[in-house]
């Protein structure tokens, strides 16, 4: 790299290491595979970057949707032999936890605030699909609820999360 | 667990990563034809965005000399067509102005992630929305055909990003690491050509020495951007000593 460019990426790194590591570890939750995945994905980003588009959506937008799905992607492919144990690991309800975990920033303050505007069946979708990387049909699973279902509340949760949010798009 | 009737319903789902692969191919086929559900995609991607940046937290420190050691042995991909550009005598990046103009949104979100927890939110709503209103010119010049980054040091402390652009005729100013002020003074900004010196904007870094984005119009030929410390409400000319000089 030019020496302009290892500073523009040096910054870059500041800017977006701790939302990416943030919610990786969330989704994975061992630390040293997440860090794994953190590289990965921030080399991609930066490999990748002309294709950003921002007429699409934001570069947090971006960035974020690239480090979920890695971070799923690496889940799922542990998760297939690991299944039944991870499943009966997880049948607490795990609001409290996530509520707990995230750092009491403003940020997350808010996105606590409009979770807990959600009914539960929608919070426990969301909160089992996007901090824990389960399939909607395992969420059904999970909840008990009919798969139709779940896919609609996530659907709903997250429109209503948007307006909660005041997310413009 | 197919339901061919309503795919849209699936959008939930697909932006949290939950489905499973057969299910995401038919949804992202469905997507294809589907100027709606696009649009809704991407209000529900800045939607969980939000909740994945709620769980920011700082990796290990080691972490970030192995990232950027990898990404010296890294190639960034191009573009087929790179538009000519003029030499410039400054450090000039290949970092992608678009990204560089997504920085911004980035450090705004989680800018905010950081303020106090008894920051009024309302306060943090109005400065997303002035923010919001000036990021639509930021990004024309940054996303412009022609868009250059340049950097320098600032001495007394801090580094100075400035992406500029002879199409939109303007640029635009970020620095971090700078050292903060009494509130007496203030840092501004100056175009300085060869017709003499122009104030060009005030900025005051915020957490970590961070300043929002300034946007500097009426670029001329020969000019350089400079920063000085001055006194609060500005001056018209310089009256201390030159921190920074970037030629344009």
């Amino acid at each position: 790299m030019a020496r302009g460019e290892e500073a523009a990426f040096d910054a870059f790194y500041d800017q977006v290491s701790s939302p990416v590591f943030g919610v990786i570890l969330r989704v994975i939750r061992d630390p040293a595979q997440s860090e794994e995945v953190t590289q990965e994905v921030l080399l991609e980003v930066w490999r990748t970057a002309f294709r950003f588009d921002p007429a699409k959506g934001s570069a947090l937008a971006w960035v974020m949707t690239l480090s979920h799905r890695r971070a799923v992607d690496r889940v799922r492919s542990a998760q297939k032999e690991a299944d039944r144990e991870r499943r009966a690991a997880t049948k607490e309800v795990p609001y409290d936890e996530v509520a707990e975990a995230v750092e009491s920033t403003l940020e997350a303050e808010r996105v606590r605030r409009c979770l807990g505007g959600l009914t539960d069946l929608q919070r426990e979708s969301v909160i089992l699909a996007y901090y824990k990387g389960y399939t909607y049909a395992q969420v059904a699973d999970l909840l008990k609820v009919p798969a139709g279902t779940v896919k609609t509340r996530m659907r709903d949760a997250l429109i209503r999360l948007r307006d909660c949010l005041g997310v413009t798009a | 667990m197919r339901n061919h009737k309503e795919p849209h319903t699936l959008a939930g789902a697909y932006v949290m990563d939950a489905l499973d692969d057969a299910d995401r191919a038919r949804f992202e086929r469905h997507l294809a034809s589907c100027d709606a559900c696009a649009q809704e995609i991407a209000g529900l991607r800045e939607t969980t965005a939000r909740l994945g940046a709620a769980t920011a937290t700082p990796p290990p420190a080691a972490l970030k000399e192995r990232v950027l050691a990898a990404a010296r042995r890294t190639r960034q991909h191009t573009p087929a067509v790179t538009p000519m550009r003029p030499r410039r005598r400054y450090l000039r990046t290949a970092i992608p102005a678009a990204v560089a103009a997504g920085l911004i949104g980035i450090s705004v979100t989680y800018g905010l992630a950081n303020s106090t927890a008894n920051q009024r939110l309302d306060q943090a709503n109005q400065r997303l929305d002035q923010v919001n209103q000036s990021s639509a010119a930021i990004a024309a010049i940054m996303t412009a055909r022609d868009a250059t980054m340049m950097q320098g040091q600032v001495s007394g402390g801090g580094s100075a990003t400035v992406v500029m652009s002879d199409v939109e005729d303007a640029l635009v100013f970020m620095a971090r690491g700078l050292p903060a002020l009494p509130a007496a003074s203030t840092y501004e900004l100056w175009l300085v050509g060869p017709g003499g010196d122009r104030p060009a904007g005030m900025i005051q870094p915020q957490a970590h020495g961070m300043t929002s984005p300034v946007i500097a119009r009426g670029l001329r030929h020969g000019d350089h951007l400079m920063l000085s410390v001055e006194p609060a409400q500005g001056t018209q000319h310089p009256t201390t000593r030159m921190m920074l000089d970037i030629q344009l």
